[in-house]
């Protein structure tokens, strides 16, 4: 058995448990060198992800390909600036835990597993493996009711729509016989007609994988959840977590059930387009800046999803060109979100922000590029990122989604520019607190990356095409 | 005498499924009994899975229903930790409670 | 060597602007001095070996961008056309970032000037050296946005801030008409690289666009791009304005390199150019008319910076009626000599106003030509050459300009010429008045003032006779390569001209009363000038006693201004206003109407969805998953 191919996993695993040992047995504080310790792991186990050859182990469970590799690589180094912004933000709020670290460890190792997932059991462990944890965080601020509630509200939904996708996945074992991917692309691929049974357990899973990625209708909990957890937690929510889900409905859909995509589509586009005009107006009203995110987020959702709904290969080019993209500004605007506190407080409404075009010049410069970003103007790559899945939408003619996306983005401009407006233009209502180190390096990082990609998109692109071409075959 | 084919057992785990799905969202009470649907799902799933393991005599399904144990243990223990801190922190279990954070 | 002329002034903004506080102000302004010489020696070598040699080359850097069908590299085009600009902008970006070392030596935050100055100076050869339409319109927009930082570097000063606004949003306006062309060139093309689509004209004459022929639609767009830029008649406004930046500045960007941008666009777009004679002739006319116009205006500003900035607004007109006649050769040959003497006048009016302590006013001085001789001397050889005065740069372009007008043999050929004749005896006119006024007759400065009036320092004057050689020579060293007996080796197929009208060769022919017509006007002019300014200085008073209205009519710059301001500005400040009062007050404290109350109403309805039960939460996943499995099972 290959199992040397699953060495980046296996690296984290072992790592994980060791670094949990070495968190109890000393009687002193171990956040810190616990969470260098997760930081270093992240950093071997991306080394292996970079010198992963292609090919299969477990039995067909496990798959590495030019995909795997590029998503991985960015949920690790999502992972890794999420945890970074985190030190500072726990610290503060008295939530040092070298718990912390390890949970972040364990949901990226679930994360990695799913994205290599080669067969319905893996993908499901993954998950599993991935939601746990994240419960857990949602509610880590143990002594805050809206923590503990977001915990909460999380876990039940998360537990309902794992259980629908495993519903749907044993509806597929036993009507399609298997629940290896490959096995399950040559079922669906034939000429004969796919039965009920697996139509319907296609569905079951979609519903699962689009909780994961927050697409309307299964959006609800990314508000609440987003809003009660601690902000730390949220920036690894928005982050890497993201790119998981985003890795994990990919990988399903344009792999074993490629082969149904007439049938998967319609649902896509509909969820898209739900996404994009949801997030889109929802947002509007918003006071709290994390709420606001939240349904940023679902917005983006749906222009991650109307790339993957075109189904053809420029599509999917244009979600994986998508999420790194996404991933740079989101962890960016959450590096401002973890620095804005004011008296050792915490504080998280868009009005708090007010006057930091004078008070902080810098960061506020980073949050208008992020907000500019996002709102696709160019040339700031959030621009790049629209187009790349707005104009394979348009050739392979899904007018409708195109058109909601181009007005959806020019309605949530409108979200985006209040709070740059706000930074700007509106008094001060006193400075925040002096930013800590971490969040100025994940700033200036992400806001060069934002605000320059333009100049050199290509390594990007390439990277993108070849992982594409792994997953399409 | 009734023979029991596969239909037999995917009506009973749709039953427990739709039994489970339903208290989720149908319960007002109590969050316990929502950890107990999710049980009633999962539980609905390794029917499931024996069932069509043993039909196609594919051992696949078996194992699956083995991780599926593992799991649900797993996600039992961390539900109820955070119900517990929850009531820490709320005094109360009411599901109708759970909605301080919406809009 | 090709890279390096267009990079070296990037690095030197770089190091002055991220490292300017650290090293500190001398150390960064002399990096981007020496940084800018670098690229000089670059840019020289360059067209020593492009133009001279023959050898034009392409550097591709890296594949920029591929969506869809597009697909952009990062290049550098180095052809003649390219070559000379990369030289001239080079070489007198240098000499201006030298002479700003003693010109702003006395300002706070020389770093920062100096990085803007270096940033413009890339963007510029960004521009000209662009492969395809997108990289010359990063260029574009670049250049743009470093003379609106640089028109408005004394931000302290309200008149500076307003004037960057106004070139900024003037120029937004011909940048619009740019991008309309730059699409319909892709939409008939399918392509923005240059070579692409120079290779399919033939293809496209007969494509037309609604209802208009596309070439023909292209060339007038992106001429309105290019009046934008060039300050040509109708967005001509924000160029004098912009004189409130320091005088550098004006001497780089609005009279030898930015301001020509247009130009170069117009005949680096020859090939489609040419097959549009519609548009070259609105080119023509509207150029002719420039040339007119500015002149006119000229003659009667007070402010040394204006009446050189109006001088350019002409001069630029001249290269745009060539270019119209299809005198791609004589355009840039104007471009390249109005380049030296253009940048030399408003250097040596800066070191006058440096002289002057701070004053900018030609009726404030006067009677100082024995204090400053250098620069008195100076000036004196850029207005020479700017008159066309014989064997001074100016005279071998512009003379070239109007006999092509003749030989074009066309009506817009021949108004060309009677507008450019006339304004040449402006020219002439306006500029000994200022160079009268400036430096002889009576001290009309305070007596304090006066006691100051010193020679510029050493690093100020070296500049100024550098360009002052260039200003004498560049005529007749370089008139046989541009527009004589060498011009088809030299251009080497940069410039395309339609076989059918040969200019080049029409040039030859042009009658001889023509020449001798253009030295007449402008020594009349000179004559004129001296005459009036000189000994009969009470005249002008008299005339303008004499006839008030057509006199307002001038100092107030035809009402251009005032045009604008009544059309566009007050409308539209009502508008924001409007909007201000309206939309942004009620959207935001309170409920709005219109489209703004079905976005909040959409969004209070969404977010009413929301309502926090998780019940309901559990609910709206059943109904989706319902909604998917119908949509599914009834989909197949």
């Amino acid at each position: 058995m290959n199992w040397t191919l699953a060495l980046p996993e296996l690296v984290l695993a072992l790592s994980g448990l060791a670094i949990l040992v070495a968190g109890v047995l000393p009687r002193r504080d171990m956040t810190f060198p616990c969470t260098m310790m997760v930081l270093g792991a992240f950093l071997l186990s991306g080394a292996f992800v970079l010198t992963q050859p292609d090919g299969m182990g477990f039995g067909g469970q496990y798959i590495s390909d030019a995909f795997a590799r590029f998503m991985k690589v960015l949920v690790l180094a999502g992972a890794a600036l999420a945890l970074l912004l985190a030190l500072d933000w726990n610290r503060a709020e008295g939530l040092s835990r070298f718990e912390y670290p390890v949970l972040v460890l364990f949901a990226t190792l679930g994360m990695m597993v799913m994205i290599s997932a080669n067969d319905l059991m893996s993908l499901y462990l993954g998950l599993e493996l991935l939601s746990l944890p994240l419960y857990v965080m949602a509610a880590f601020h143990r002594d805050n009711a809206r923590s503990s509630e977001a915990g909460l509200k999380y876990f039940v939904l998360g537990a309902l729509s794992s259980g629908l996708m495993l519903y749907g996945m044993s509806l597929v074992y036993g009507f399609a016989g298997t629940t290896n991917f490959a096995q399950l692309a040559q079922v669906l691929g034939g000429t004969a007609p796919i039965s009920a049974g697996v139509v319907v357990g296609i569905v079951f899973i979609i519903t699962g994988l689009c909780f994961k990625v927050a697409a309307v209708p299964f959006h609800m909990w990314t508000p609440d959840v987003y809003e009660g957890a601690p902000t730390s937690v949220v920036a690894y929510f928005a982050t890497a977590t993201k790119v998981g889900a985003i890795a994990a409905i990919v990988r399903v859909l344009a792999g074993p059930f490629g082969g149904a995509v007439d049938q998967w589509q319609q649902v896509i586009v509909l969820a898209s387009i739900a996404s994009m005009i949801l997030g889109a107006f929802a947002a509007i009203g918003q006071t709290n800046i994390k709420r606001l995110m939240a349904y940023s987020w679902i917005s983006h959702t749906g222009f991650v999803l109307m790339g993957l709904a075109v189904g053809t290969e420029a599509g999917l080019r244009g979600v994986l060109i998508y999420t790194p993209i996404y991933l740079m500004m989101s962890l960016g605007a959450f590096s401002v979100l973890v620095a804005m506190r004011r008296n050792g407080h915490a504080v998280e409404n868009i009005q708090d922000l007010a006057g930091l075009g004078r008070t902080d010049p810098a960061m506020a410069l980073g949050m208008a590029i992020f907000m500019f970003a996002m709102a696709g103007i160019p040339p700031l790559s959030g621009f790049f990122a629209k187009l790349y899945v707005l104009l394979p939408a348009v050739e392979a003619g899904f007018w409708l989604m195109a058109v909601v996306a181009v007005l959806s983005s020019v309605v949530s401009a409108y979200y985006y520019l209040r709070v740059v407006k706000v930074m700007y233009f509106d008094a001060s209502t006193g400075a925040l607190d002096a930013r800590p180190s971490g969040v100025s390096f994940v700033l200036a990082g992400t806001g060069l990356f934002t605000m320059f990609f333009f100049l050199m998109p290509a390594p990007l692109l390439a990277a993108a095409r070849q992982a594409v071409a792994a997953l399409i075959g | 005498m009734l023979d029991i084919g596969l239909a037999h057992y995917l009506v009973v785990s749709a039953i427990l499924f739709v039994l489970g799905v339903f208290g989720i969202f149908m319960n007002r009470k109590n969050v316990i009994v929502i950890l107990m649907s999710v049980e009633l799902i999962l539980l609905s799933v390794n029917l499931n899975l024996v069932a069509f393991s043993a039909q196609l005599g594919d051992l696949t399904g078996q194992v699956f229903a083995m991780f599926i144990l593992t799991v649900a243990a797993a996600e039992a223990a961390i539900g109820l930790a955070i119900v517990v801190i929850y009531f820490r922190n709320r005094g109360s279990i009411e599901v109708e409670d759970i909605s301080t954070l919406k809009g | 060597m090709f890279v390096g002329a267009v990079f070296f002034p990037l690095l030197g903004a770089c190091v002055s602007g991220f490292l300017g506080r650290w090293l500190g102000d001398r150390v960064a302004m002399w990096s981007t001095v020496f940084f800018m010489a670098l690229a000089a020696i670059c840019g020289l070598l360059a067209f020593w070996q492009v133009a001279l040699s023959g050898q034009p080359q392409t550097v591709v850097l890296f594949t920029w961008m591929q969506v869809g069908e597009l697909s952009f590299s990062w290049s550098l085009r180095y052809d003649t056309l390219a070559a000379v600009m990369v030289g001239m902008v080079t070489l007198i970006s240098t000499l201006i970032h030298l002479y700003s070392v003693g010109y702003m030596s006395h300002d706070a935050t020389p770093s920062r000037f100096f990085a803007y100055l270096s940033l413009f100076t890339f963007m510029m050869l960004m521009l000209v050296t662009a492969d395809n339409l997108v990289q010359l319109f990063f260029g574009w927009e670049g250049v743009g946005l470093a003379s609106y930082l640089l028109i408005g570097y004394w931000y302290e000063k309200d008149s500076a801030n307003a004037a960057a606004m106004k070139a900024f949003i003037v120029n937004r306006v011909g940048d619009l008409f740019f991008m309309l062309g730059m699409a319909l060139t892709f939409f008939t093309f399918g392509s923005l690289e240059f070579d692409a689509i120079f290779g399919a004209v033939q293809d496209h004459v007969n494509d037309v666009f609604l209802g208009i022929p596309s070439l023909e639609l292209i060339g007038v767009l992106l001429f309105l791009g290019a009046c934008g830029k060039s300050a040509q008649l109708g967005l001509h406004t924000w160029l004098p304005d912009a004189m409130e930046g320091p005088t550098p500045v004006s001497a780089l960007i609005h009279a030898a390199t930015m301001v020509t941008a247009g130009v170069f666009l117009i005949c680096r777009m020859s090939p489609v150019m040419e097959f549009a004679p519609v548009a070259l002739a609105i080119v023509t006319v509207v150029g002719a008319s420039t040339a007119l116009f500015a002149a006119t205006i000229g003659c009667v500003q007070n402010d040394i910076k204006r009446i050189i900035a109006y001088s350019t607004c002409s001069q630029l007109g001249y290269m745009f009626f060539a270019a119209g006649v299809g005198l791609y050769q004589a355009a840039m040959f104007h471009l390249f000599t109005h380049a030296f003497f253009k940048a030399l006048l408003f250097l040596g009016a800066g070191s006058v106003i440096h002289a002057m302590s701070d004053e900018q006013d030609i009726r404030k001085m006067g009677g100082i030509w024995k204090k400053i001789p250098v620069t008195y001397a100076v000036m004196w050889i850029g207005s020479l050459a700017l008159a066309g005065i014989p064997f001074f740069a100016g005279y071998y372009s512009k003379d070239a300009i109007l006999e092509g007008a003749v030989a074009a043999g066309t009506g817009v050929g021949m108004y060309a010429f009677v507008c450019g004749a006339v304004a040449a005896f402006l020219t002439a006119f306006y500029s000994w008045r200022l160079l009268i006024l400036t430096f002889h007759g009576k001290p009309r400065a305070d007596h304090h003032t006066m006691e100051h009036v010193h020679e510029s320092p050493l690093v100020m004057l070296v500049p100024l006779l550098l360009l002052s050689v260039g200003a004498i020579t560049t005529g007749f060293v370089f008139a046989p390569y541009f527009i004589g007996d060498a011009a088809t080796a030299f251009w080497n197929g940069a410039i395309y001209n339609l076989p059918a009208k040969d200019m080049m060769e029409a040039l030859h022919h042009a009658p001889h009363w023509v020449p001798t017509l253009a030295k007449t006007v402008a020594i009349s002019g000179i004559l004129l000038a001296i005459l009036i300014y000189g000994f009969l200085p009470h005249i002008p008073g008299r005339v303008a006693a004499a006839a008030p209205g057509p006199y307002r009519f001038l100092l107030n710059k035809w009402y251009f201004d005032e045009l604008y301001d009544r059309i566009f500005v007050q409308p539209a400040r009502r508008l924001a206003v409007q909007l201000w009062q309206v939309g942004d007050a009620r959207i935001i404290d309170g409920m709005p109407n219109g489209a703004a109350a079905l976005a909040a109403g959409a969004s209070r309805g969404t977010v009413r969805l929301q309502t926090g039960k998780v019940a309901s939460y559990a609910f709206a996943m059943i109904i989706g998953l319902v909604v998917f499995v119908t949509l599914f099972l009834t989909g197949r």
